[in-house]
This record gives C-alpha cells, structure tokens and sequence, in this order.
C-alpha cells in the first residue's frame, strides 16, 4: 500500500465516520426527544391529578364549612326562632300566635336559604364580590370587628375551578385572621392593575413574624392553591402593625 | 442552440435544481397570502431560488469561457483563467451561509436567536477582514472562510437539536413530523460532509479523479436533498398529514 492509497482511505474513513457521527447524533438526539417527551406527560399528568386533587379538597373544606356555619345556625338562628315560636303558639293570646306564625315564616326562611348552602351550586351563581360582600357581613354581624369591602370591578365569568379556589383562600384568610389576629377592622379591596386583577385582603391585628415555621405552613398551602390556578399569593406581616395579602388572579 | 450551452446545463444536478425551484415556485403561489408573507415560508423560497440562481450561473461560466475569463482578470487572477470559484466563494461560502445562519434562526427559541445573530455579525466581520487584508483571494479556495461559516452552521444546528429537547413546545410534537427537524438534519449533513470535500476535492482530483468526482458528486446529491427540503417546506401546509404544525414560541 502507497502512501497515496492510504490518504484515500483516510479520506473514505474519514467521510464514512463523520456521516456516521451525523447519523448518531440525529438518532440520538429523536431517542432523547421521545424519553423527555414521556418524562413531560407524566409530569403533565402529575400535575393534572394535583390540580384535581387540590380541587376536591377544596370542595370538601368548603362543604365543612358550610356544614359548620348550618350547624350553628340551626343552634343559634333557627332554633331560636322555633323555641320562640313554639312559646307564642302557646299563649292565649290572639297576637302572640299571630307574632308566632311570622316568627315560623321567619325560621322557613332561614331553612330555605341554609339548603341552598347543602350543595355547591351556590358557587356557581354567586360572584367573588358578593361572596366577599356575604362573608364580611357575616363577621360584621357578629360584632368581632368592623369589615367593609371596596370594589373597582366586579370578578364574573371566573371558571369554576378558580372560583373555588379562590373562595378558599378568601375564607381561609379571613378566618386566620379573626381566630389569630384579633383586628379592630378587616379590609377587602378588588383592583385592577395594569392587566392583572387583584384582591387585597388588610387586617389591623396583632401580625406575626412571617419567617416562622408554625405560622408558615397554612401559607404555604394557601400560595400553592392560589399557584395551581395560575395565580399568586403575596403575604406581608408586621408585628403590631397588622397583615396584608394579595391575591393575583390568573389572568 | 450553441450545443455547448446545453452541454452544460445537461447535467441532473442543474436539471434537477431547476425542477426543484419550479415545484417550490407553484407552491410558492398557491400559498395563502397570509402564509406568502410569512417569513416561515418566503426565506426558504429565497434560498432556494438564490442556490439555483449561483448554480445556473454557475454552469453559464462552464459554457461562457470569454466572461469567466474576463471576470477572473477583474479581480487578479490572470492565472486560472478557467476557475470560477469567485462565483461559489461569494454565493455559496459567504451569503449562503449567512442565509442559512438566518434560516436556523428562525427556528429557534429567542433565547438562542442572539447567539445566532451575534455569530453572523462575527462571520461578517471575519470575511471583511480576510478580504481586505487580502488574506483568502476572492478567486482561490477560501479554507477559512468556508470553514467558519460550516462550523457556525453546524453550531446552529445543534442549537436547534438541543432546543426540540428541552423546549416544551418542541416536547409536545413529533420530530419526525416536523419539517424544521428535516431541514437541520439536511443542513448539518451537508455541510459537514462539503467540509471533507471542500478539503480533498482538488487533492482527489490530482490522485483519484474517480473518487473526487464520487465524493463531488454526494456534495451535489446532498445540496440536491437540502432544495428538495426546502422546497417541501414551502409545499408543507399542502401535506397536513406528513406534517405537523410547527411549534411557536410566540406565545412566550
């Protein structure tokens, strides 16, 4: 062999190999695609049955508080009534058993828009701002501390799903809080912001130190729900000086 | 007709081109306006029509030897009056790869677009420089040059391999089914495999004319294969079974 020959061999080689390093790139490259490809359905999946997940419990958390709050009212409101009524009924005057029948009217009332609560129907019909509007009422009537709303925009035509969600953390908020932060005033605004839509939620309580793990975890699942629908969630606290959260709805 | 005429443009590589650019010109037409104006598909049309433009002309110095000549002494080179590698040197090596660096960038995600824009501005630089310090004569082999604006390409091309694996958007289709998939595996074959026979073509010529018209002959058939591609990217959104809508980073 000259030394001609062999530089056209190298040549050949030299040609078979690059063509073939091409080859297994490119083949590589398909294989790695269709790995990663299945590695992200699953993580989409995953992610899918989280969203779901956090949904349900949603809705279970919601139904037990709206089993809470029936409770107490039957105890509280519609008992009440019905002793009050049942004490009319049996008097022998004419108007106590007038005043008892309205007082009953008053109680089948009351039971009629507790039912509507049972299911979660109610979600559907009632928009963020009224639902924020009901729930402020509710802590003003009981005289714990003032709570009054402001309102830019109305939240309609909200999907389900963030609709739920969002009542959550609301109440979630408002019940931390009234259990943790004794306010003298509770104070809802819904705003716009450029493109983005936000509700801001300010206590004027005790506060806390947002660093600590105790205090942390119950935020923490709350910013995760609000993430799962694409939204965020922003606390800020001061001891002393009350708490502030911010809800960024998806937009 | 001069006999030699047809002489030079019966050849299937010209031929064959020729054709390509027809099928990708009706195509072309047939596209809807909004798909005309699209540079998804108009860049590629350019390219296609720009690479058998230089090959036609190309084959017309094979048969013009007076103008070859005459362009051949414009520029210096009194010497090889029968080269007219001053034709590939500025079609080919220089605005072509500066057309195809625009073509895989247009494919790629924004995060890497710069990379791609910063390298034609290197590659710009490089071959001005070259040219006015007279270092790689317009009308001889241009190694450097040739082999910046292949390796650049190259480059590219990984860039965009790298891309359909990470990018969620490339995650969520099928590379098979993608015409820009073809595109860089076409565009990377070639150019890697024009590097050998850039570098042994005349080498070959000397010692082995057989194997160095073999080896030029796989350089014809693969820029043959990279206008069929782009001529089928062009005809794409008439074959919706073939292949798939390509994905947008836009919406990022």
């Amino acid at each position: 062999m000259n030394p001609t020959e062999d530089q056209i061999y190298v040549i050949i080689f030299a040609t078979l190999f690059l063509g073939g390093i091409m080859s297994t790139f490119v083949i590589s490259m398909v294989f790695i695609h269709r790995q990663r490809q299945v590695q992200n359905r699953q993580k989409m999946d995953q992610i899918k049955s989280e969203h779901e997940k956090t949904l349900l419990n949603i809705e279970n958390e919601i139904q037990q508080e709206t089993l809470t709050y029936i409770g107490r009212e039957l105890h509280d409101n519609i008992g009440q009534l019905l002793s009050l009524a049942k004490l009319n009924f049996g008097s022998l005057k004419e108007n106590k058993r007038e005043e008892g029948k309205e007082i009953l009217s008053q109680a089948i009332q009351e039971v009629r828009g507790l039912s509507k609560q049972l299911n979660l129907d109610w979600v559907e019909t009632l928009s963020i701002n009224e639902f924020i509007a009901q729930q402020l009422e509710r802590i003003q009537n009981t005289g714990f501390c003032e709570a009054s709303l402001e309102a830019d925009l109305e939240l309609l035509d909200l999907p389900k799903d963030h609709k739920l969600v969002l009542i959550r953390v609301i109440q979630e908020s408002l019940n931390n809080a009234i259990k943790h932060a004794s306010p003298d005033k509770i104070h809802v605004s819904i705003y716009e912001n450029g493109s983005s839509k936000h509700i801001l939620i300010k206590d004027d309580g005790k506060g806390f130190d947002t660093s600590q793990d105790s205090q942390g975890s119950g935020m923490f699942n709350l910013r995760k729900r609000m993430e799962t629908i694409g939204g965020q969630f922003e606390l800020n606290s001061v001891i002393g000086k009350g708490t502030e959260i911010t809800l960024t709805l998806p937009n | 007709m001069d006999s030699r005429l047809l002489e030079a443009f019966n050849h299937w590589f010209t031929i064959s081109s020729n054709l390509l650019v027809m099928v990708g010109l009706i195509f072309f037409i047939k596209l809807p306006k909004s798909q005309k104006t699209n540079i998804k598909f108009w860049f590629p049309f350019i390219i296609l029509a720009f690479t058998v433009s230089y090959e036609n002309l190309g084959a017309y110095t094979n048969y013009n030897f007076e103008f070859k000549k005459s362009v051949n002494a414009f520029l210096g080179n009194i010497e090889y009056p029968r080269f007219n590698l001053w034709l590939y040197n500025v079609t080919e090596r220089q605005i072509g790869a500066l057309l195809f660096l625009g073509l895989i960038r247009m494919w790629l995600a924004p995060s890497q677009k710069r990379y791609i824009t910063w390298m034609m501005y290197a590659f710009l630089a490089v071959v001005l420089f070259l040219k006015l310090t007279g270092m790689e004569l317009m009308y001889l082999h241009q190694p450097i040059i040739f082999a910046l604006g292949a390796n650049m390409i190259l480059i590219g091309c990984g860039l965009y391999f790298i891309g359909i694996i990470t990018q969620e958007q490339y995650l969520e289709s099928n590379p098979l089914k993608l015409i820009s998939f073809w595109l860089m595996t076409f565009i990377m074959f070639t150019f890697s495999l024009s590097y050998i026979s850039s570098v042994t073509l005349l080498y070959l010529y000397f010692v082995n004319p057989v194997l160095g018209k073999f080896l030029q002959n796989i350089g014809n058939f693969m820029t043959l294969m990279n206008l069929g591609v782009l001529t089928l990217t062009i005809a794409s959104p008439f074959l919706p079974i073939q292949f798939e809508k390509e994905p947008s980073y836009e919406s990022n």
